[in-house]
């Protein structure tokens, strides 16, 4: 398989070039382009994130309750995925060590990684923005989504990021949400509201823009649905 | 106090490295990440009556953050604004700027803020009632929708609103129809926004009004 990801970084999209009896799980909706013969499954993934209630899991972080399989089968095959938003995809390798995702950083995965609710779920409920996170763990690749820009923190103590800012970061990472500033008050006051506070050693992934605040933006002008 | 502005210009982001001592003040809500050992105090914008203004008439928030290292190394820090495009540096040295409502991201110590009547006119352009002043000696940031285009005007120069960023204090701002009742409303320009004076003004290509416009008709 090989990744290649065009019109960085503000139109990213990934092109995928997949060698014959391979497999790529992504996000349902994700598919812009692919070739004909491609074999596309939508599933309910077995394993601790699979099966009727993990699918439900999924829903209630913001992804879709189904993800797409696609199998290339006998013959060579490409395929296209992009994210909604404006945006750079990132390209993460998965190792030994887990990975930590915001339920809208999803874009994709190869088989050997595994994507299932993570236990932050309810520690996140205070935090404000995305309420739940996505545990990817095995090995493979994992193709996530930003908002913007994506930068890399290399954590070695504590670093703090606004909860809309979060893209990934490695499990290594402690993390609890905070308050920004010295006082309570200030901390919902003055905009940043709660905080993630990293503590640890490991890459953190962040994106130059936050999805809410934009939405909040424009959403603020539209008539009410 | 160094910094670099990356991404530019669809995703510009200010990467900031703030010296021991080194203050910033920011706009609520434009901290992406930071080193956890800098220390961030909310205060009013610009003391509270301003701050109540700006809030009730010039659409942004009530509050700003002041980031302070008080540690004896170089910390990090990450400002960005809420829409996508460009940000803009102003350097100040004794003269002023004006900010239309959500352009604002940042100032270095020694500007003072204020919030000014912009008149009647402005508002009926769609910029606000009131807007922002800063004043005195250091560096400004602001971000656009889109991206920044400055421009030096001398005498009149007309405008569509929304897409007037910033100006400098000398400009003044009259409000007319764009060539006409029937041309204003058949062109799809609507009100303009005629300038006059001398001085700088940053335009940003593209507008949240006009945004909203395109989404309104397409809600279900």
């Amino acid at each position: 398989m090989k990744v290649d990801i065009l019109h960085r970084p503000d139109s990213a999209i990934a092109k995928i070039d997949m060698a014959p009896q391979e497999e790529l799980v992504a996000e349902a909706g994700a598919m812009v382009a692919m070739s004909s013969h491609l074999d596309v499954n939508t599933t309910l993934r077995r394993g601790k994130g699979g099966g009727v209630f993990g699918g439900l899991k999924r829903m209630l972080a913001g992804e879709s309750l189904f993800l797409s399989v696609f199998r290339s089968g006998t013959q060579p095959a490409e395929i296209y995925l992009a994210p909604k938003l404006m945006g750079d995809i990132l390209p993460y390798q998965m190792t030994i060590t887990d990975l930590v995702v915001q339920s809208t950083g999803y874009l994709a995965s190869t088989p050997g990684v595994d994507v299932e609710l993570g236990f932050q779920g309810l520690k996140s409920i205070f935090s404000g923005e995305s309420i739940f996170w996505l545990t990817a763990r095995g090995t493979g690749l994992v193709l996530l989504s930003a908002f913007g820009a994506v930068y890399e923190i290399e954590v070695d103590g504590e670093y703090i990021v606004d909860t809309g800012h979060i893209v990934a970061f490695e499990k290594t990472l402690n993390f609890s949400i905070t308050k920004a500033g010295s006082s309570w008050i200030g901390a919902f006051l003055g905009g940043e509201g709660l905080v993630c506070k990293f503590q640890g050693k490991g890459r953190l992934f962040c994106q130059t823009h936050n999805p809410g605040a934009f939405g909040r933006l424009i959403g603020s002008q539209l008539p009410p649905r | 106090m160094k910094y670099e502005v990356r991404y530019k210009p669809a995703f510009a982001t200010v990467f900031l490295t703030l010296n021991p001592g080194d203050r910033l003040t920011a706009e609520a809500g434009a901290m992406a990440s930071m080193s956890a050992q800098l220390t961030m105090k909310t205060e009013f914008f610009g003391g509270l009556i301003p701050g109540l203004l700006k809030n009730f008439l010039g659409g942004e928030s009530l509050f700003v953050n002041e980031f302070r290292n008080n540690t004896q190394q170089p910390l990090d820090l990450v400002l960005t604004q809420s829409t996508v495009g460009d940000v803009g540096i102003v350097e100040l040295t004794g003269n002023a700027i004006c900010f239309q409502p959500g352009a604002y991201i940042a100032h270095t110590p020694g500007i003072q803020i204020g919030v000014q009547w912009a008149g009647f006119s402005s508002w009926l352009a769609g910029e606000g009632l009131f807007r922002l002043k800063l004043t005195g000696n250091g560096l400004v940031f602001f971000g656009a929708y889109g991206g920044l285009s400055q421009k030096r005007v001398d005498g009149d120069y007309i405008v569509d609103s929304g897409h007037l960023v910033a100006y400098d204090p000398g400009i003044k701002m009259s409000i007319r129809l764009a060539g006409g009742m029937f041309g204003s409303v058949t062109s799809g320009e609507g009100l303009i926004n005629r300038l006059s004076g001398q001085g700088r003004i940053y335009l940003q290509s593209r507008s949240t009004s006009g945004l909203v416009r395109f989404l309104r008709p397409k809600l279900r």
